[in-house]
């Protein structure tokens, strides 16, 4: 499902080049779980993103559900997204200007779904906003707006999810209740997830785990 | 319940687009944006609307100065048809005749006259003055001469001992005496002319006898009405006209009044394509506004699999629709608020202004549409290429909104936009070259705060050093926000400047004691008497001049025709004119070729009017040959002088040195100033001194003080609109960077700052910020004023002391002002609130 071979990402700062990822090497089956754990600034979120197409690899080679990265130009990558990932982000990234409801109707509308208001309610119930519709982001809580955000992500019914500390801004109550959310989802959709966090206990609830050091990976 | 994902067609991201369209709106994003086009579209059409109102009126306030809107002047019979078109084309007609003529009211009292003969509907435009008597009270009760009647010069009374209710002799027909004329609108040089005034009605000119083939007979044919209808019948009867004939308009009439028109209009003019540059400023700022606030958007956007098509396309219809909204609003708002205007001072502006043309309309949308594509669309068109990145990182930076080529083509846009608008390369160009110096100091400025306030600030106190920092740290958006100021303050400078310089300039041709009578026509042996008469009463006489009647009948040894044998109006042709000496160039009067001669110069040398050596086609070095009385003699030319006709001074087209003239019998003119209590000594003169000519400028000084006074108000109107877009260009720039001012200044307030702290920070940066402005303002004004004075107004330029104190102080008051107010949530909302919205 998601194979990484020898990917370098360096970029040009003002002191020379500095190399965030050095050679990484990946393997993630379709449908398990996989959890990259490692010290902030240590590269996690780089990876993510090359791995959404969302940047470009210095070198080395991303397949993404058979399909090649670096064979795809920028607007096919996010074609590629639109169709088959959806992303739980650490701040969330809910539109201010829409409610909960239109948020989650977002990639649906994007992908040219016409009943994306029907499937953005359904969602949204079930992880439990069903009385918080026509909320504004600013009007929820920080809980409550990570599940419309995970409601936002598996509304598309991805096949691949990837979730960057997504109980990084949240307490550790709320962040429990978040994560039961994300893998009960994820258990009914079956899709394969890709978990960046801090948090040891969550990693331990994945298939595979990795730790992240200095930009190498290493499985755990 | 299972809900599957059902795919729409290709239609359905257009209607995604009105989709998120209608969300954003409420969002009240875009309400800034349309607010700044609306704000944009309706000054420009308000202001050019209003300007083409009042100029409209200024033109048929000048009108008055011909007493028509045109006047078809011949040499032979005006023909009928060209009468019954004008009546079919539902314009209003009056006839005239004039000639020269002898006034015989018995055999020892006769003067030449020069006869006016005016029908029904005289004047046109503007007033008759005329009284019951020589220098009665004025009356202007719309009365001509009826049949049978005719109305005197007031010196022709004493002239031809004659008083009102008795008759007198013009050719054949016998006319009773029933008024003195004192003011006609289209008196124009008559003054200098024939002789003195005698209007009669044209139903007695048959019984005269004296109008036959060949004699020297104007005809006049008096148009008015609807300005379409006047140029329809200009375009019908122009290629009719034959020799000998010609056509007037108000524009080309009396030179004195029709100056302080045009400098008017070209002041609207001027203020009108500023308000076309305030709007581009305004949607700039706006749309970057939008443009940095929606990254973060468009980054979620395309983390969500948008495309960097969908976006554009997305920002694209959004702009589109909001083009459409915001021009037809502006549109509508820019008809009000000018119609709002015009009623508002409906009761302050005498003249009754026309109706608003469809052109500021079209001025508006092409504004509108070009600032669209130029101003807004860049910073949205670069958002298709944010990186989805900031999802995960949020201090990825979006490159520079705009790019060099977008300020380049915006810029040509603008400076085109201004020339269509003005339609004067002056005044363009004088413009532009202030916002061109304010630019490039602009960013110079801005460089050496980037790299100086660090320093300043590494041993001023905390506040400072947080201040600095802060416009530090914003360089690049200061600086473009700094420009922009500068921008808005020096085109309000100039506008002032400039409308007070004018308004200056009208007030100081009009003095309130200058003297506001001519006195002509004075023999050399009445001066003593003259000089007795005002002393005995006390009236302040200037110097005399010396003045003989003369006629150039040759340039080069080449004899000009006569007036009667001139091929067209224009053409060269003999010239008569009242001839004087002196020993210095006179004042108010200016060399524009040639030089001046020594006082005690004996040379034959002569210098002529600009205007009077065109008319007999000599300049400077041209021998011409002139007869005084019986005698002729030849003289240089030696200069060419402009003379400015709006000085209430005597004027002369012809100057000699004292030598040349001095040999030649001559008369002798002076001005004089009477209190309106003295009037009635006018009579007591013209007894004593029955040959002399008074002209009355009094009364033309007052209907000029009428119309000055209304275009000046006209002025502070246009400046007044002009004032508040480029306050609210002021208020938006300061918007512009209100949120991360907000978010720096809450999260200094969650670090613990005290509030005095935070606001100190504040007044800091934005009073250092408007004072730049404001001193950058200053050069830049300064600058486009030097242009428009001497290029665009024909005034001369001297600095203006005001606008070097006022700008700094202005921009530092104003910015600082509304920076902080528009600020002041952040000491009085809780910071973690703050922190939560941006
Ligand atoms: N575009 C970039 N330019 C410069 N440095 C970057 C860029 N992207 C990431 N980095 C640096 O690379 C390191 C890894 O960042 P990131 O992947 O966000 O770490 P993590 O998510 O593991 O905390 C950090 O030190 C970050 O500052
Ligand atoms: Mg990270």
């Amino acid at each position: 499902m998601i194979t990484v071979s020898q990917l370098l990402k360096t970029v040009p700062t003002a002191d020379g080049d500095l190399d965030i990822l050095r050679g990484i090497d990946l393997e993630i089956a379709a449908g398990t779980s996989a959890a990259i754990v490692g010290a902030s600034g240590s590269g996690k979120s780089t990876l993510l993103g090359l791995l959404a197409g969302m940047d470009v690899a210095t070198a080395g080679e991303i397949w993404l559900d058979g399909e090649r990265l670096s064979d795809l130009d920028e607007n096919q990558r996010a074609r590629l997204r639109a169709d088959k990932v959806g992303f739980v982000f650490q701040s969330f990234q809910l539109l201010p200007a829409l409610t909960a409801r239109e948020n989650v109707m977002l990639p649906l509308e994007l992908a040219g779904v016409t009943n994306a208001g029907q499937i953005a309610e359904r969602y949204l119930c079930d992880v439990g906003l069903e009385s918080r519709l026509e909320h504004y982001p600013t009007t929820l809580s920080g809980g409550e707006q990570q599940r419309v955000a995970i409601a936002r992500a598996f509304a598309r019914q991805p096949r691949i999810l990837f979730a960057d500390e997504p109980t990084g801004n949240l307490d550790t109550r709320t962040g429990e209740r978040v994560i039961e959310l994300l893998f009960e989802l994820n258990d009914r959709a079956d899709t394969t997830l890709v978990l960046v966090t801090h948090d040891e206990r969550l990693a331990q609830r994945c298939d595979k785990r990795f730790s992240m050091t200095a930009g190498e990976l290493q499985s755990l | 319940m299972s809900l599957t994902p059902t795919t729409g067609t290709a239609s359905s991201s257009g209607s995604l687009s009105w989709r998120l369209l209608a969300r954003e709106w409420r969002s009240g994003e875009l309400g800034i944006l349309l607010a700044a086009l609306v704000l944009a579209v309706s000054v420009v059409v308000g202001v050019s609307s209003f300007v083409d109102r009042l100029q409209s009126a200024l033109l048929s306030e000048s009108a008055r100065f011909l007493a028509a809107d045109m006047v078809v002047v011949s040499r032979t019979p005006i023909p009928e048809e060209w009468i019954d078109q004008a009546e079919q084309m539902t314009l209003q007609t009056s006839l005239g005749v004039g000639f020269p003529s002898m006034a015989v009211a018995d055999v020892d009292h006769m003067a030449l006259v020069s006869v006016k003969a005016v029908s029904a509907g005289y004047p046109l435009r503007g007033e008759l003055l005329w009284s019951d008597e020589a220098y009665g009270d004025i009356l202007r009760d719309g009365a001509i001469p009826e049949q049978g009647e005719v109305w005197l010069a007031p010196r022709l009374f004493a002239l031809l001992g004659l008083t009102t209710g008795d008759t007198l002799m013009v050719g054949e027909a016998s006319l009773t005496v029933t008024g003195a004329v004192r003011g006609e609108p289209d008196a124009t040089t008559a003054v200098f002319g024939f002789g003195p005034r005698l209007l009669m009605n044209t139903l007695d000119i048959p019984s005269t006898g004296v109008v036959q083939p060949g004699s020297r007979v104007g005809y006049r044919l008096l148009l008015s009405g609807n300005r379409d209808r006047v140029s329809e019948y200009e375009a019908w009867v122009s290629p009719l006209l034959g020799q000998g004939q010609r056509l007037d308009s108000v524009e080309g009439s009396q030179p004195r009044i029709g100056d302080t028109l045009d400098r008017a209009r070209g002041f609207l003019l001027l203020a009108g394509s500023l308000a076309v540059v305030l709007a581009a400023a305004a949607i700039t700022l706006a749309s970057r506004r939008f443009g940095e606030r929606h990254t973060q958007y468009v980054a979620i956007l395309k983390s969500l699999g948008a495309q960097s098509h969908d976006i554009s396309r997305l920002y694209a219809t959004s702009l589109g629709l909001m083009g459409a909204a915001g021009t037809a609003m502006g549109c509508l708002l820019g008809w009000i608020l000018q119609e709002a205007f015009i009623r508002l001072l409906g009761s302050l502006l005498p003249v009754t202004p026309g109706a608003a043309g469809v052109e500021p309309v079209l001025i508006g949308a092409v504004t509108a549409m070009v600032c669209i594509l130029f101003f807004a669309w860049p910073p949205l068109r670069r958002l298709g290429e944010a990186s989805p990145l900031r999802v995960l990182r949020a201090d990825i930076g979006m490159h520079e909104a705009q790019r060099p080529q977008d300020f380049l083509f915006g810029g040509l846009s603008i400076i085109g936009l201004m020339w269509w608008y003005s339609g004067s390369v002056a005044v363009t160009l004088a413009v532009v070259s202030g916002l061109a110096v304010v630019m490039g100091l602009g960013f110079l400025a801005a460089r050496g705060l980037l790299s100086g306030g660090r320093r300043v600030g590494g041993f001023a106190g905390s506040i400072w050093r947080v201040a600095l920092a802060g416009l530090q740290r914003r360089g690049r958006a200061n600086a473009l926000q700094m420009v922009i100021f500068a921008m808005a303050i020096m085109l309000m400078l100039l506008l002032s400047v400039v409308r007070s310089s004018l308004i200056g300039q009208w007030q100081a041709q009009l003095p309130a004691d200058a003297p506001n009578h001519f006195l002509l026509n004075l023999a050399p042996e009445e001066r003593p008497v003259l000089e007795q008469f005002f002393t005995q009463r006390g009236v302040a006489a200037e110097t005399l001049y010396p003045m003989t009647r003369g006629r150039i009948f040759s340039v080069n040894a080449e004899t000009l025709p006569e007036w009667e044998e001139a091929e067209g109006e224009d053409a060269p042709r003999q010239r008569e004119a009242n001839f004087t000496w002196s020993d210095e160039l006179p004042t108010g009067n200016m060399l524009v070729a040639g030089d001046w001669w020594e006082p005690e110069d004996t040379t034959s040398w002569v210098s002529l009017e600009e205007d009077f050596a065109a008319g007999i086609g000599a300049s400077v070095g041209d021998r011409l040959s002139m007869r005084i009385g019986a005698d002729t003699f030849d003289a240089e030319v030696r200069s060419i002088r402009k003379v400015d006709w709006q000085s209430m001074r005597p004027n002369f087209f012809v100057v000699f040195p004292r030598a040349v003239l001095e040999r030649y019998p001559g008369m002798y003119m002076t001005s004089f100033r009477l209190l309106p209590t003295q009037k009635p000594l006018l009579n007591e003169l013209v007894r004593e001194l029955p040959t002399v000519t008074v002209i009355e400028l009094d009364i033309v000084i007052k209907e000029m003080r009428s119309v000055v006074d209304q275009v000046a108000r006209a002025l502070e109107l246009v400046l007044a609109v002009i004032l508040v877009a480029g306050s609210l260009v002021l208020i938006s720039g300061v918007r512009s960077s209100l949120d991360a001012r907000l978010k720096e200044s809450a999260l200094m307030r969650a670090l613990g700052a005290r509030q005095r702290l935070v606001l100190g920070t504040l007044w800091i940066e934005f009073l250092v910020l408007g004072g730049l402005a404001g001193a950058l303002a200053s050069v830049g004004a300064e600058v486009a004023a030097w242009g428009l004075q001497t290029r665009v107004f024909d005034m001369n330029w001297a600095p203006t002391v005001t606008i070097w104190w006022l700008g700094p102080t202005v921009g530092a008051v104003i910015v600082g002002a509304l920076g902080v107010w528009s600020c002041r949530r952040v000491v009085r909302v809780p910071p973690i609130q703050l922190l939560r919205e941006v």
